[in-house]
């Protein structure tokens, strides 16, 4: 065996290649055993557990739940980050303009999308171990790796504001005062992120989301007409009526609530993060379908909870989150108007963490600095300032007086659909490739399924186009 | 499961250290043998940092696509702009 100073640069230079071979057992291992990192040894102790969940898990009654325990995460993180607040104000909006009917069986449709494009980014990451931007870059090049950066920092940038819209807005309902609502979430950030473990990170933010299910008792205090509902799911009636502009602008904005671009890239870098490996790409399409099941529930319950808008015929078209709780209150009652405006709140903050986090994950892997959640401040300060800096730029715009931020609630979501196709398209490349997938390449149904998502999204933001240029075609 | 691997090509004789045995509930992740146990060859972040895939050659067709995509997106954002305009006209 060569010494390690005989072979300084053993992998310098060269081309990367899927594999499962242990560190221990490669070739570079004499070198590597010298260049761990703190981020190693974290990850080194995540696998640790989760190895050691699989070998009792098969002689203990719960082991196998403790094993899903460790290796959720992702998947839940990400739909429900996705249930963010102008996600939330756009079901809302579903419900109160259109009341029980096509909506609630088409926010499943988009859940079901939404997992379809997922997976193929937790395979992207169990294989490579690297994250969605850094694989664009290596594989397609600067040019098209900017292109796909720009559409990224772009995108969240405008979600960030609108998720501390809803912040203010949810806690406006208290009373609480703006620069207090936003200057709070932006320390819950802080605390969420400086944890210098990427584990301790994701338990707090899960903690935080699972409280997206506020709408589950806004929606029951909404006593909706639960036959009606489940007529709905089967027959997808009542179609909506009415302006088919609005229509096809609340379609759009109902399927980016579901389906964007910053999705890819942070569920792929939080399994890379996670130190997630092949043989938990199971586990890992588990915790996807988890996620989206959770948050297509926690959806409807939104959509269910502005009803009684709809059949008292008060018209919300102009809505902003905290007119939705007020204008709930007299129907509702306070309390379930309280926990919609709470459950608004809760979607900004977890959003804010989880977008401004994708937007680290990516900046950190394209300029190859430290880009992880297991690196402490002092190691990954470009990572964290990032993170924060995003954030608080986003809060700052929030706080400025008389700032348009009712456009940029308006047409968040519709831009976010308008920039998934090209996004799609470098994940389905990707995923076809088998140079860096090995033998975890798509296959021929998830193909089509992927293949079908794209082509009926760029269907629908050509009909929105359409609509915008020549409104009479609509007859609008 | 193997799959095409870089360091699977190295005679044996030129392999690694010896694993230790993540099993054992004394597992020390401050021994650096640990710690590569448990990962994979391209987890560490010092395999990670120095190796790259290659750049991936694009067909003509996957060119054509991703240049129609970006135009696409340009050409909705200008629409976007507009629908926002006649939304703030309607206003006021």
């Amino acid at each position: 065996m060569d010494a390690p100073d005989k072979n300084p640069n053993l992998l310098a230079g060269q081309t990367a290649h899927p594999t499962t071979e242990s560190a221990v057992a490669s070739a570079a291992a004499p070198e590597l055993i010298g260049l761990v990192t703190h981020e190693d040894v974290d990850r080194a102790r995540d696998r640790w557990e989760v190895a050691r969940a699989r070998w009792t898990g098969r002689s203990k009654k719960f082991g196998g739940i403790r094993l899903l325990w460790l290796l959720v995460g992702p998947g839940v993180l990400v739909f429900l980050g996705e249930n963010d607040a102008p996600s939330m104000l756009s079901y809302s909006a579903d419900g109160s303009r259109y009341g029980v009917g096509f909506f609630i069986p088409f926010v499943v449709l988009t859940f079901i999308m939404g997992f379809i494009v997922q997976e193929m980014t937790v395979r992207l990451g169990t294989v490579t171990h690297r994250g969605h931007a850094e694989l664009i870059f290596d594989r397609f090049g600067k040019f098209w790796g900017f292109f796909a950066m720009g559409d990224l920092i772009f995108g969240n940038f405008l979600t960030l504001v609108t998720e501390f819209i809803g912040v203010r807005a949810g806690l406006g309902f208290f009373g609480v005062r703006p620069s207090i609502a936003v200057g709070g979430a932006l320390v819950i950030v802080v605390a969420a992120i400086t944890t210098g473990r990427y584990w301790t990170w994701e338990r707090i933010t899960l903690s935080l989301a699972i409280f997206n299910g506020l709408f589950i008792p806004a929606a029951i205090l909404a006593r909706p007409d639960w036959h009606a509902v489940g007529h709905a799911m089967v027959t997808w009636m009542p179609l909506p009526s009415g302006s088919r502009y609005e229509i096809l602008l609340l379609i759009l904005a109902t399927i980016g609530a579901t389906v964007t671009p910053w999705m890819l890239f942070f569920q792929q870098s939080a399994v890379v993060d996670k130190g997630m490996q092949p043989r938990d790409i199971n586990a890992g399409r588990f915790d996807t379908l988890l996620g989206a099941l959770l948050a297509s529930v926690f959806a409807i319950a939104a959509i269910l909870a502005t009803v009684p808008l709809f059949h008292h015929g008060i018209n919300a078209a102009d809505f902003q989150a905290a007119q939705f709780a007020e204008a709930l209150e007299p129907l509702i009652g306070h309390t379930g108007a309280a926990l919609f405006a709470l459950g608004i709140f809760e979607a900004g903050i977890v959003a804010a963490i989880a977008i401004s986090t994708s937007s680290a994950y990516a900046f950190g892997e394209v300029m190859q600095t430290g880009h992880s959640l297991n690196r402490p401040l002092r190691e990954a300060w470009p990572f964290y300032l990032t993170l924060f800096g995003s954030a608080c730029a986003a809060a700052a715009l929030v706080l400025i007086p008389r700032f348009p931020l009712e456009f940029v609630v308006l047409t968040v979501n519709v831009i976010a659909v308008l920039a998934m196709p090209p996004a799609l398209a470098f994940l389905l490349l990707l995923v076809n490739d088998p140079e860096v997938m090995g033998e975890h390449v798509n296959g021929f149904w998830a193909n089509v399924a992927g293949v079908t998502v794209t082509v009926l999204l760029i269907i629908a933001g050509l009909g929105f186009g359409l609509a915008t240029v020549f409104p009479r075609l609509l007859g609008g | 499961m193997k799959l095409n691997s870089h360091y699977a090509d190295v005679p044996e004789n030129q392999s690694a250290l010896a694993p230790v045995d993540v099993k054992s509930e004394q597992l020390s992740l401050q021994d650096p043998r640990a710690v590569l146990s448990l990962l994979e060859a391209d987890q560490v972040v010092a395999a990670k940092r120095r190796t790259h895939f290659g750049r991936k050659n694009l067909s003509i067709a996957t060119k054509a696509l991703l240049w129609g995509l970006r135009v696409y997106v340009v050409a909705m954002l200008v629409i976007v702009l507009i629908s926002v305009y006649q939304a703030i006209h309607a206003a006021h």
